[in-house]
């Protein structure tokens, strides 16, 4: 379907709807994680895009960087020292975990980009941290409207909770449509929307989502059937992996990814302080692994299987990030004592290399659930 | 090159380090509380509840200097840790997995697990997969991130706020696994005593400022032990002031820790903890170590009248806590005040926070001060790619260079 083509090319730091946003000269904002606030900062007329790195293989972060370091932080390190992120007005970072906050340090003191601001997220949901959260939230409103010479007003962010709000309902429209089998949107198709929709305003995207979720109902190229799978991990910033696993019959119907289910499972309460629903959303949402405790992310992806008549699942730790590697044995032991689910455990880097070894293991594992 | 051992450090292992897991053993078989406290957590305030402390990055190192480290970290890669994680947790949970001929009969069990955010992610989820392998709770300080100042008296208010707010809760959650009350009269006092063995730990320093060194990272790895691990006590406060008076001693009679004292270096980051020789090797060449980050991160004073308030303080502006700029500025002083004229950058396979930005830190620091450094890529635990001729012969070329 042509739009799932759509989707697939917005994924680009040069899509037509930032470079029009730029051409009405209103601000740009790269951000680094899925806690970041991105209703605030809609809110003041700025387009929050994530900051997603490519499949290069870093060469210039190379001399900042050895080789233990993430390498997704690491390749959007190299991108903003290669000038790819020169549309930017600026970045923003959370509190999420050492890698990026540390190559945060070298953003600062290494690329051309002069704007840059670090969220304090806290590491727990308790009342405590919710307040304290609350506080440093409206020091980045404060950063933001002098900074960008904007206004964000209580009634701005009721409106972009409301766009934000329903392109994640509309997102989870999408996810429906992979219950059925075979799914009526692939694993990687599904990605690549998700991912566009961190790439452009939310209102056009929510205007896309709608088109497909119609034109959907007449798809006739449907997905292949295949071992269906939920893929968990971090960050994946493009589809190449999910169509390395579609290319050995792989399904993949859920995900547990920051750059999936995690991103816009969620919704923000409507009523109230808006500040305040945005600070309870984050910190209570599917928790990333850097967070207190990761019951309740174990529970969704428990979860996920059940409501996705998943038959495997493939976990996926980025080499050297900490936060996941430590969670990994730990979900694969519960999901296989538990669930009785086959699990394998696997190692990448986000420019793929290695990806033969890759793909015979992910091969293997789908082989054993045909039998 | 004869090198010099200080009286206050003979016995070190024997005087202080196995009555410490023979205390912390018996007392789990008397039924006392048993807590494993992360470094950057505030254990004033175990010391002052009467909670056994036991600190796993302690028992890592042991391990280490025992030369067992190793098979402990292949223990947990087996179990499907990444070998790609700090050495640290990779050791003790693999000393939890059917670890034999453990040292001190193996790390007491914990009946609460404590840890802080401050330093890394590893602290907390290392503590986190520990209690759910321990099944016992897990308490957390969410340490806000200090990107602006490393300075204790310019925090936002609201930092100080959430840290002691946090702290309220955490002390009513020990209260209620551990049956004792918290007495404010013993938590002013082990703060009393926590700040009066920073100051020590602080003149320890300063003698070391002076040339002759009287002092090196040998030593100072060991007796770090008391200002990282029980601060607030009367045992601290005693070892330090027994140090100082030899240290004092020393520098009256003009006598260094190497007779020909060439080199002064500042050592960042941990040492080797399972070739401890090299610090000696380094005297054989007439190089001392005058300074260690290390050494300059667990001190702080603390107001007895503020408690909770002077804790966050202390913390909050801790090195591992900060932006670079903390650790740039922390190097060049120590290089500064020590009159150091090289600086070893050891990295850590497994952590983040100190192998990022090295060549930033290196590039700021000698435009500060002039003075070059050596990034030593190693790990403090996990000896498996050490190549001990290949890591001498950097050293030794790179002593070679500095004047």
């Amino acid at each position: 379907m042509e739009i799932l083509e759509q989707f697939r090319n917005l994924i680009s730091v040069e899509n037509k709807f930032i470079k029009g946003w730029k051409h009405q000269n209103k601000p740009v904002l790269g951000y680094a994680c899925s806690y970041t606030p991105e209703e605030i900062i809609y809110a003041g007329e700025i387009l929050p895009i994530r900051v997603l790195g490519s499949l290069e293989p870093p060469k210039l972060a190379d001399v900042y960087l050895p080789v233990n370091v993430c390498s997704f932080a690491k390749c959007c390190f190299d991108e903003a020292l290669k000038g790819e992120y020169r549309l930017l007005d600026g970045y923003v970072v959370s509190n999420s975990c050492d890698n990026q906050n540390k190559i945060y340090d070298l953003w600062r003191h290494c690329t051309a980009i002069n704007k840059t601001y670090f969220i304090n997220t806290p590491h727990s949901s308790t009342e405590n941290a919710i307040k304290f959260f609350y506080e440093e939230l409206e020091r980045f409103k404060e950063w933001l409207t002098k900074e960008f010479d904007v206004e964000i007003s209580e009634e701005n962010l009721k409106d972009a909770i409301g766009i934000f709000n329903e392109n994640r309902r509309l997102l989870k429209s999408v996810y429906e449509l992979r219950k059925r089998s075979p799914p009526l949107v692939s694993g990687s198709e599904a990605l690549e929307i998700v991912l566009s929709s961190m790439m452009i305003p939310k209102d056009e995207h929510n205007k896309l989502l709608r088109v497909l979720l119609e034109e959907n109902e007449k798809r006739e190229d449907l997905p292949e059937k295949g071992v269906r799978l939920l893929v968990s991990g971090s960050v994946m910033g493009n589809s190449e992996l999910f169509r390395l696993i579609e290319s050995v019959r792989g399904c993949v119907v859920a995900d547990d990814l920051c750059t999936g289910s995690r991103y816009f499972w969620n919704l923000v309460r409507e009523n109230g302080d808006s500040t305040m629903a945005i600070a309870e959303r984050y910190l209570c949402k599917i928790p990333c692994p850097f967070m207190y405790s990761s019951e309740e992310r174990f529970k969704h992806v428990r979860e996920m299987v059940k409501l996705f008549d998943v038959e495997g699942v493939l976990i996926f730790s980025l080499k050297s990030c900490d936060v996941h590697s430590f969670d990994a044995p730990l979900l694969a032991e519960e999901l296989r004592e538990n669930e009785g689910l086959p699990v394998s455990c696997l190692e990448w880097e986000h420019s793929l290399s290695g990806i033969a070894q890759l793909r015979t293991r992910i091969e293997a594992f789908i082989e054993m659930l045909e039998e | 090159m004869s090198e010099r051992r200080l009286e206050t450090l003979r016995g070190f292992y024997r005087n202080y380090v196995k009555p410490f897991y023979e205390v912390a053993h018996k007392a789990r078989e008397e039924g006392k509380l048993v807590a494993w406290v992360a470094s950057t957590f505030p254990v004033e305030i175990i010391l002052a509840m009467d909670i056994i402390p036991v600190w796993p990055e302690s028992y890592a190192s042991l391990c280490a200097a025992r030369r067992v480290s190793v098979p402990l970290c292949e223990l947990a890669e087996r179990k499907g840790f990444s070998k790609d994680l700090c050495s640290y947790p990779r050791c003790v949970l693999g000393s939890l997995f059917d670890g034999e001929n453990l040292p001190e009969g193996g790390i007491p069990r914990p009946d609460i697990l404590v840890a802080s955010t401050c330093a890394c992610d590893t602290h907390l989820k290392w503590f986190q997969v520990a209690s759910r392998i321990f099944k016992k709770p897990f308490l957390l300080l969410d340490v806000p991130y200090n990107v602006e100042s490393a300075n204790a008296e310019n925090l936002p208010d609201y930092y100080i706020q959430h840290y002691v707010s946090q702290l309220e809760d955490l002390i009513s959650l020990l209260e209620k696994h551990s049956g004792i009350g918290l007495d404010e009269g013993k938590l002013r006092k082990t703060l009393e005593l926590s700040s009066r063995a920073s100051e020590l730990w602080l003149k320890i320093q300063d003698y070391r400022k002076k040339v002759p060194a009287p002092m090196g990272a040998r030593e100072a790895f060991s007796a770090v032990y008391f200002i990282l691990c029980i601060p607030g006590t009367e045992q601290a406060v005693d070892f330090y002031e027994r140090l100082c008076a030899e240290l004092e001693q020393m520098v009256k009679q003009g006598i260094g820790v190497v007779e020909d004292e060439k080199y002064r270096l500042v050592w960042d980051n941990l040492p080797l903890w399972f070739d401890l020789q090299m610090f000696p090797y380094l005297r054989s060449l007439g190089a001392v170590v005058v300074a260690e980050t290390f050494s300059h991160v667990w001190t702080g004073s603390l107001d007895p009248s503020k408690p909770y308030e002077s804790l966050a303080r202390k913390h909050l502006s801790n090195m591992s806590n900060c932006a670079i700029e903390g650790r740039i500025e922390l190097i060049a002083g120590l290089v500064r005040d020590f009159r150091a004229n090289g600086v070893i950058l050891p990295t850590n396979w497994g952590c983040r926070m100190m192998t990022i930005g090295e060549t930033v830190v290196k590039k700021k620091v000698q435009e500060m001060t002039g003075v070059s450094s050596l990034i030593l890529d190693v790990d403090s635990t996990d000896w498996r790619n050490y190549d001990e001729y290949r890591v001498k012969t950097k050293l030794e070329t790179y002593l070679k260079t500095l004047t």
